[in-house]
Parts: structure tokens; C-alpha cells; sequence
């Protein structure tokens, strides 16, 4: 019973930074009724620019992670232009497809860089775990989890507090009528493609730093994790996002304590398999095939 | 104050407005009627930006906004309502009015951050008087997808006052209500031209049209058969002609 409350506590500070991802991911869904598939690969590239400049000048670790998220906002921005903005009046499809092939030249631009594949990564801080009782917590997976929980309050005082939450939202909501009441479509899926893309950068520093290592592979792990949380949660839903990654976090953790680390990633796509037979919609998902339902019958 | 020139738009081979010229002036409710099929929600979406303009020009103050986008056309004041209910059916009934008035706030305040992040403090009191206009005061918590028919109809006209246009362009605004809301409706109109607003009015419930508008233009196959005041276009062969498809002397 201790081991199992042992790995709850393990899988929640391991699923916040999922649900970091997650998050990120359904922004951009919600705005935009599109996958951005390279959004893993630009948090990659992001924190090999953090790599970059540990490698080049020893900076600390503020200065890492600052360039870690600065470098997953202007990748993420360069794919917004490219797949999304650019072919905006195209099919949904066509943007995901390109999402793809740019996923593909961002990791061919990491390997020419970076030909040695796998570079140490500082780690924010090394400390003893603590002890709490019968349990124990990695200082790093604590600092995680507060990270993670202060980054989400702050977005959502952003999206319900502001001028620009309040815009993505009726966005989100009804993108035609937004337009006719003055908002200009283009700049807020910009900001919320920004701002996904810094939640990422935050929540990539955070991973590749508990790991003290990162490879190009980081992306295609990133955009997985990121995704099967979105879908347990339910596409477009925030609170879904984070629910959905805490408990992908705690499923990977239980079957890493109990069945061994080769399953983790097998657990992980049974338990997606799972919902997308019985809920497809995902825990929060009722929420958007109701709004989708109410836009259809408005045509 | 609104000048349509020989505005044309064609879908393919249909000319669903074809060479129309209207002048709507300042401070007077004018009227666009026709059959079915005539372009007169064709006409709203050109002025309002929807869709690119075959040919033609419109010019707002003076100011050419032919190919301008929908948001342009809202910065330059002039704010619509649809003839098919468009709401943000998740954001409460004083949020859809936050969210107009915001577009205020774009062209009034300089800084970026204050544009993009300043809070709500304050903009739910100012929705107060539109709530007021528009009866629903006491639903301003309520989400705007729960309302009944006729209240949904209320807010998008509040919605749209709340972006403080100088011109509203109302598509079918008393399509589906029940004469006493028509009635209701009449006498909002008529107050909001006491305000000095112009509007256009497009409508096919005639005790509204008549009853309301100064002046009033006919349209049938997307060209203007006819213009003139409300009496002089109920006494119109052509129009009688274009909605009863006859001459009209059978009921002399």
C-alpha cells in the first residue's frame, strides 16, 4: 500500500509536466481546430538551444531555461507561419501533414548541429531527496509539480482574467462570430501559438533537466506524451489537459513499479487504446462535441 | 454616410448582387427588402467583409473599405447582427458584450499590454446600461447559450451596440418572433435612432419595415427595382409585381 501511494505521488509529479504538454497542445487545438504535431520537435529544438549555450558559455541554469523556452516560442512561431497561418484556408489535414515534414526538418537540423545524439543537460539542482514519513520525495520532481501548478493558475488568470483570454476564448467558441465582433483571428492564434509554446519550453526545461540529458528524440517523446494526455482528457479542454496528464503520470508510474520500466510505454498506449474505445471523447471531451453540436446547428 | 457603387457579386455563374448602388445617410433607418434570393444578405456580407467584392466599391464616410476584413469594418463603425443566431453560447450574457467592446478599446488605448492584458474590473460594469436596453439585466450571469429564442435575439443586438457603432447592419433581426416582440423591437429601433444611429435594416416582416424605416430600397435578382419612402413602395407596380408575381391590377 505505501509503494502504491508512493508511485500516486511519483506519477503526479511526473504527469505535471505532461500536463504541461497537454496544455499546450489543446491551446492550440481549441484555437484552431488543428494538431500541431511538430509542437514536441520545437520544444526539442528549444532545448537544444539551452544545450547549446551551457556547452558554449557554462551558463546557469536561469539562463538555460530562459533560452530553452525562448527557442521553443521562435520555433514555435516558424511553424504557426509555415503549416498554419500559410495555409490557413486549406483543409485541416494539410496543416497536420506539414506539421509532420516540418517535425522532420527540425530533427535532420538538430542531427547536422548536434552529430554526437545524445548531450548532458545541467540539472536545475542536486539535492538529497527529502523524507516525508514512510515516503520520499526528488527535490527536482517537488519543484516540477510547483512549476507546473503556478504556471497553470497563471494561465488561467490569463484566459479568464484578460482582455486576450477573454478573445481566445470566444475564438475557440465561435471563430465567425469573433471575427464580425472585431477580433482579428490571425493575431490571437499568433499569441496562443506563442504562449503554447512557452508553456512547452517551461514543461521541456523541466523534463530534460530532471533527465540531465537530451536527445533529438526528446520531440517525438514530447509530442506522444503531450498528445495521449490531450486525448485522455479531451481535445480542446484544459482541465482535461491536466487531468489527462496526471493520469497518464500515475499510470506510468504504477506500471514502472510493478511491472518493470520496459511496460511503461506499452501501459501507456493500452490505457489510450482503452479510452478510445470506451470514451473517445476523453474525461472532459462531452464539453467540445456539445459546442461542435450547438456550431452545426447554427449553419 | 454608406455608399454602395455598382456593387457586384457573382458565385460562379449566379450574380447574386449585380451593379447596385445605395446611399444610406446619417441618422436614418433605411430599409433593404426583396423576395428570397434577392442579395440582400448577400449585400450585408459584402459591406461587412465577408466575402471579396466581384466589383464595385463601398465607401463608409468617405472612406473606401471595399476589401476591408470583417474586424477593419467593426474598427470603422459599423457592427451587424446575423440572420442565423451567432453567439458565444459558453461565455456568460455580459461576456459577449465584454468581448465587443473590446474591439473599442483597440482603437482608444496605445500600449500593447494594456490592449492584450488589462483586466476585467471594470468592463462588467459598463455593460450595464446595454443590459439594461436590451431586458437582460437580470440574466447578465447567465450563459448566453441558455437564454430563449427571443432574449439570444435581444443580446446579439446589444452585442453588437456594445462595439459602439456608428452604423448597425441588422440581417432579418425579427426573423421568428411573435408580434408583440416585433412590437418591442419597433420601439428599440426607434429609440436607437433618437440616439442618432444609423441603421440598415434588412427584414422581410413588412409591419416592421414599414412602420420603422425612412426610406426604403427593393431588391429582386440582386438589382435595385425600386427606392423611395415607405409609402411610395407599397404603392409600387414593380415591387407588387416582384413579390405577388403579378402586375397587380387584378386587385385594384
Amino acid at each position: 500500500m505505501v509503494d502504491f501511494i508512493q508511485n500516486c505521488f511519483d506519477g503526479v509529479m511526473l504527469g505535471s509536466s505532461y500536463a504541461l504538454l497537454a496544455i499546450g497542445f489543446t491551446l492550440i487545438f481549441g484555437v484552431m481546430r488543428r494538431l500541431n504535431l511538430s509542437y514536441g520537435p520545437s520544444i526539442m529544438l528549444g532545448a537544444f538551444v539551452g544545450t547549446l549555450i551551457f556547452l558554449e558559455f557554462r551558463a546557469g541554469s536561469l539562463a538555460i531555461a530562459a533560452a530553452t523556452v525562448l527557442g521553443a516560442v521562435l520555433v514555435g512561431i516558424y511553424v504557426e507561419r509555415l503549416c498554419f497561418w500559410a495555409i490557413r484556408r486549406g483543409a485541416a489535414v494539410a496543416s497536420m501533414v506539414s506539421s509532420f515534414a516540418i517535425w522532420m526538418q527540425l530533427e535532420e537540423l538538430v542531427t547536422v548541429v548536434f552529430p554526437d545524439r545524445t548531450y548532458p543537460f545541467p540539472p536545475l539542482m542536486e539535492a538529497e531527496p527529502i523524507d516525508f514519513g514512510p515516503f520520499f520525495f526528488k527535490v527536482e520532481n517537488l519543484v516540477m509539480f510547483a512549476c507546473a501548478a503556478a504556471l497553470t493558475v497563471a494561465l488561467h488568470l490569463t484566459l479568464y482574467r484578460t482582455r486576450f483570454g477573454l478573445r481566445l476564448r470566444a475564438v475557440s467558441e465561435n471563430p465567425d462570430a469573433a471575427r464580425y465582433m472585431g477580433i482579428n483571428i490571425a493575431a490571437v492564434t499568433f499569441f496562443a501559438f506563442a504562449l503554447a509554446s512557452a508553456i512547452g519550453g517551461v514543461a521541456g526545461y523541466l523534463i530534460v533537466s530532471a533527465d540531465a540529458q537530451i536527445t533529438p528524440l526528446f520531440g517525438l517523446w514530447a509530442t506522444f506524451k503531450g498528445l495521449i494526455a490531450m486525448m485522455l482528457g479531451g481535445m480542446g479542454s484544459i482541465p482535461g489537459a491536466i487531468l489527462g496528464g496526471l493520469l497518464l503520470g500515475v499510470v506510468e508510474a504504477q506500471s514502472i513499479w510493478y511491472l518493470g520500466t520496459e511496460y511503461r510505454d506499452l501501459c501507456a498506449y493500452a490505457l489510450l487504446f482503452l479510452f478510445l474505445v470506451f470514451r473517445p471523447g476523453g474525461l472532459f471531451g462531452h464539453a467540445l462535441a456539445e459546442r461542435e453540436r450547438l456550431a452545426l446547428r447554427r449553419v | 454616410m454608406l455608399e454602395l457603387k455598382s456593387l457586384s457579386k457573382h458565385f460562379g455563374g449566379v450574380r447574386a448582387v449585380d451593379g447596385l448602388g445605395l446611399e444610406v445617410r446619417e441618422g436614418e433607418i433605411f430599409g433593404l427588402i426583396g423576395p428570397n434570393g434577392s442579395g440582400k444578405s448577400t449585400t450585408v456580407n459584402l459591406i461587412c467583409g465577408v466575402f471579396p467584392v466581384t466589383a464595385g466599391e463601398i465607401r463608409f464616410e468617405g472612406r473606401d473599405i471595399t476589401h476591408a476584413q470583417p474586424h477593419v469594418c467593426l474598427a470603422a463603425g459599423i457592427a451587424r447582427t446575423f440572420q442565423n443566431i451567432r453567439l458565444f453560447g459558453h461565455l456568460s450574457v455580459w461576456q459577449n458584450l465584454w468581448v465587443a467592446q473590446n474591439a473599442l478599446a483597440d482603437r482608444k488605448s496605445a500600449g500593447f499590454v494594456k490592449r492584450w492584458f488589462s483586466g476585467s474590473a471594470r468592463a462588467r460594469d459598463e455593460t450595464g446600461a446595454l443590459l439594461e436596453f436590451a431586458g437582460l439585466a437580470a440574466k447578465a450571469d447567465d450563459l448566453a447559450g441558455n437564454l430563449s429564442f427571443g432574449e439570444q435575439r435581444r443580446l446579439e443586438l446589444a452585442r453588437a451596440l456594445a462595439a459602439k457603432p456608428k452604423m448597425l447592419l441588422l440581417d432579418e433581426p425579427a426573423a421568428g418572433m411573435n408580434m408583440e416582440e416585433v412590437g418591442q423591437l419597433r420601439e428599440r429601433l426607434g429609440a436607437l435612432r433618437e440616439d442618432g444611429k444609423t441603421i440598415l435594416l434588412v427584414e422581410h416582416v413588412m409591419e416592421l419595415v414599414m412602420g420603422v424605416t425612412d426610406r426604403i430600397a427593393v431588391l429582386n435578382f440582386g438589382q435595385k427595382i425600386a427606392e423611395g419612402t415607405p409609402d411610395e413602395i407599397q404603392n409600387d407596380p414593380l415591387v407588387r409585381e416582384a413579390y405577388l408575381g403579378t402586375s397587380g391590377q387584378g386587385d385594384a
